[in-house]
């Protein structure tokens, strides 16, 4: 007696069909498929997304609708999480003291230091001291450089200039005696006149060491001990910097600032435990609360805040999903991670930025049940087939995991999905499953990517998705490991000289989409792989450590990775790596020896029955 | 045909008197203090270019540029441009090299002439009435870089971020491609007088004579 058995998985973010025949308690995989996800996970929407994927599957057995004797859909877990973040410091410059900025062609070298002057004034002006000369945007580079060469013959001496237009190369170019020579100061109306100041411009490839270190300031300046105290901030705050300018008026002031960013009331289920952490604390303070307070009975932020908007949003949608008000969700887990966030600083004279901290929040809410049921009977009207409930996701994926060739019971599956990350292990053949669902997967990483490099959300996940390569002719690309592919026909000339994300489809190169922002290949490729690592790695051993039965990782002897996260092209190596460290055996997983990381539940779902 | 020096004035102050406009028109056009009067460009005729080093950018100039039209289709002055154009290349670290197409009034085909020569494999073409664009060697000729069609949009500044661009594909540098202005008005407004510039433009191209690179001075 055969009959045909279909599994169905809806994700978070894609559904996916087995189709097996079973004949004398003998399974036979025939067949996957999967679709994106249509609508929320655990709503009527899905419906049309669960027919595609099982379309595709029975095309590709070659069987009808018809044949199918039954279909087992999951009993989802209501997971749902979301991301937001916070800025916590700003930097302010009150009055106008520094101009720390990197434009990209300074003229010149060295230090100078004087009495800041106008061009046109510096003619007039007395011999007797040094001056930094400053130029406006109605001053073409050849009068200006002809100006200055005039007065140093005249015996005035001028030791630096500030230029507001991109002009410092051509102006130092035509001068007699060369100066250093900051450009594009944007505000230059607002360089004070008649003030103690120094201009330091670097090398090509190298960094001010002058005005970047407290004591530089200090000698040029003449500062007491307790003057020196206060421009330590403005030193800082130049350090990596190839020119800058410090102006010495008098309240000039730099500071950081921190923003109240609100704070999260951490509630454990153990009711005497709770924590209220300020989100300005950082990552690490929240995480420890986290930690000490699981498991967690709700987390709350404060309204006004990003968090505490992201927070109540994710308990909104939870509650429609599961038709219950949303003041009776319960925040589960949240994952706190620090990052930056460029920001334009406050009071600077050339719209300089400044990486200010940031804190970027995941969160994920867990329900008791999806309307799972009602789906079912839904979809078994539309199919005229017989539709259950097949089981519950974190024990169907086990069962999936362990076809993986190589994997044995203990096993340890992470599940790196888009909205959460989630684990479960079993211990024995029939020995129960222990699972958790954690905040924070691949839109967190996403979230972290484009909050750093300032880039679109768009932009951000193929980032994350693709590795990257820098265009060096056109007929030939550099890719970031080094190595270098020729082509026989010209690249698209928008990518030349650029770099580019290799946009890759099923292991086929599809083509090169430039990005767009002036950052090198290798700090994009930096901070790509430590929001990973951040968000990943982290959350790998956080889940580990929930689900051991033991508390401790090295009891766990094997680990599988699966979930759509796991197919990324280095998500795998990072936790892998880190895992090897507690000898753990873990890797991306196989499926029945064919899906790769995909297909773990809805493989899981047809073997149950 | 042979040129020096005053047959250059003599053509300039020719094609002034047809235009008839003074020089000080032309300089209120522009923001810069430093304004002259329109072309007084000096060229020196240097032979024909032979490759150079990788820091170097070709600046491919049209067979009526400054000799048959000394504006732009916006009336900005050929010397404010040319010297814009130069000194955003300077301004980048790079040498700018001169060079004037005679064989064609195309500016693809000048710019992607010009980009064999250049040792850094990139140049700027730039017609008399303002269009340009930069281009790469090994690109096919009706490709480019980076084009600005609507001369009438460009300004002195575009000119100046358009060389700075040129230079930094040069250097291998990942540019923004510049921001230009558009609108869909510009092409009834300035479709006859483009084609008239053209026509004017391309009577002085003589298919037979070899690119010259020129000295040039202000």
């Amino acid at each position: 007696m055969s009959k045909i058995i279909v599994g169905i998985d809806i994700g978070n973010a894609t559904t996916e069909t087995a189709l097996a025949r079973i004949e004398n308690s003998q399974t036979t995989f025939l067949s996957s498929g999967i679709v994106a996800t249509t609508g929320l996970k655990g709503t009527e929407d899905n419906i049309s997304g669960v027919f595609e994927s099982l379309k595709k599957a029975l095309d590709k057995a070659g069987l009808e609708l018809s044949q199918v004797s039954e279909i087992k859909i999951n009993e989802a877990a209501p997971v749902i999480g979301d991301v937001a973040m916070e800025t916590i410091t700003q930097t302010i410059i009150t009055e106008s003291t520094i101009i720390g900025h990197n434009p990209n062609t300074p003229g010149g070298l060295g230090i100078g230091s004087g009495v800041t002057i106008s061009l046109e004034d510096v003619l007039s002006a007395t011999t007797s001291q040094d001056y930094i000369v400053i130029i406006d945007k109605s001053i073409d580079f050849e009068e200006a450089a002809n100006i200055i060469n005039q007065a140093t013959n005249r015996g005035f001496s001028v030791k630096a200039a500030i230029v507001q237009k991109d002009d410092g190369v051509l102006i130092n170019n035509r001068l007699n005696t060369k100066i250093p020579i900051v450009d594009e100061v944007t505000f230059v109306e607002k360089v004070p006149i008649n003030m103690q100041a120094a201009v330091e411009v670097a090398a090509v490839g190298e960094v001010i060491s002058q005005l970047s270190n407290p004591y530089g300031i200090a000698s040029i300046f003449n500062l007491s001990p307790e003057e020196t105290k206060y421009i330590v901030p403005i030193a800082r705050a130049l350090i990596g910097n190839r020119s800058a300018v410090v102006i010495k008026t008098p309240k000039g002031d730099v500071t950081e600032r921190i923003i109240p960013a609100g704070h999260l009331q951490i509630q454990g289920e153990n009711p005497l435990i709770n924590f209220n952490v300020g989100i300005d604390k950082g990552a690490a303070e929240i995480m420890k609360a986290i930690e000490q307070a699981s498991p967690l009975e709700n987390v709350k932020g404060e309204p006004g805040t990003n968090a505490g908007g992201m927070l109540e949003r994710v308990r909104q949608v939870m509650a429609e999903l599961t038709n219950r008000v949303p003041s009776e969700i319960q925040i589960q887990d949240i994952l706190a991670v620090d990052t930056f966030n460029p920001q334009k600083v406050v009071g600077a004279l050339a719209g300089e930025f400044s990486m200010e901290s940031a804190v970027g929040i995941a969160a994920m809410v867990k329900s008791d049940k999806l309307q799972m049921e009602s789906l079912a009977k839904k979809i078994q009207e539309q199919l005229k087939t017989n539709v259950s409930v097949g089981g519950v996701e974190a024990d169907m994926a086990i069962l999936g995991a362990l076809t993986t060739p190589g994997v044995d019971v203990p096993v340890a599956i992470i599940d790196m999905g888009a909205g959460s990350t989630d684990a479960s292990i079993l211990t024995g053949k029939e020995k129960s499953v222990a699972s958790v669902h954690l905040a924070g997967a691949g839109n967190m990483v996403t979230l972290l990517i484009q909050t750093e490099l300032g880039v679109s959300a768009d932009l951000a996940e193929d980032i994350k998705k693709f590795p990257l390569a820098k265009v060096e002719s056109v007929f030939h690309v550099r890719h970031e490991d080094g190595t270098v592919q020729f082509f026989e026909e010209a690249l698209p000339p928008h990518v030349f000289a650029r770099t580019v994300i290799v946009r890759k489809d099923a292991g086929e190169l599809v083509g090169f989409v430039p990005i767009p922002v002036n950052i090198s290949l290798e700090k994009i490729k930096k901070i790509r792989r430590e929001a990973k690592t951040k968000v990943f790695v982290v959350n790998a051993l956080r889940a580990l450590r929930a689900v051991s039965p033991t508390g401790n990782i090295r009891d766990i002897d094997y680990v599988v990775l699966v979930g759509g996260s796991a197919l990324d092209f280095e998500i795998p190596q990072l936790v892998t790596d880190e895992l090897s460290r507690y000898g753990v055996v873990a890797g991306q997983g196989n499926i029945r020896a064919t899906e790769g990381p995909r297909n773990a539940v809805a493989t899981g779902l047809v073997l149950k029955s | 045909m042979q040129f020096d020096e005053k047959l250059v004035r003599d053509i300039i102050s020719e094609v002034l008197k047809n235009y008839n406009l003074g020089g000080a028109n032309s300089a209120t056009s522009t923001p810069s203090r430093s304004v002259s009067a329109a072309s007084d460009i000096k060229f020196r005729e240097l032979g024909t270019p032979t490759t150079g080093g990788p820091d170097e950018v070709f600046i491919a100039i049209s067979p009526a540029f400054s000799l048959g039209q000394n504006q732009t289709i916006s009336k900005l002055p050929h010397k404010d441009v040319l010297r814009e154009l130069l000194s955003g290349i300077e301004e980048e670290g790079l040498k700018a090299r001169v060079v004037r197409i005679s064989h064609s009034s195309d500016v693809a085909a000048m710019a992607s002439a010009a980009a064999k020569m250049s040792g850094s494999g990139i140049a700027i073409g730039i017609q008399s009435k303002g269009t340009l664009l930069i281009h790469q060697k090994d690109l096919p000729q009706l490709s480019n870089l980076e084009l600005f069609p609507q001369a009438p949009l460009i300004d002195l500044p575009t000119y100046r971020a358009i060389a700075k661009n040129a230079a930094k594909y040069a250097k291998g540098q990942s540019p923004e491609p510049v921001p230009t202005k558009n609108d869909q008005m510009t092409r009834p407004k300035y479709q006859a007088l483009a084609a008239l510039l053209h026509i004017k433009e391309t009577e002085y191209v003589d298919p037979n004579k070899q690119p010259v690179e020129l000295g040039v001075s202000f």
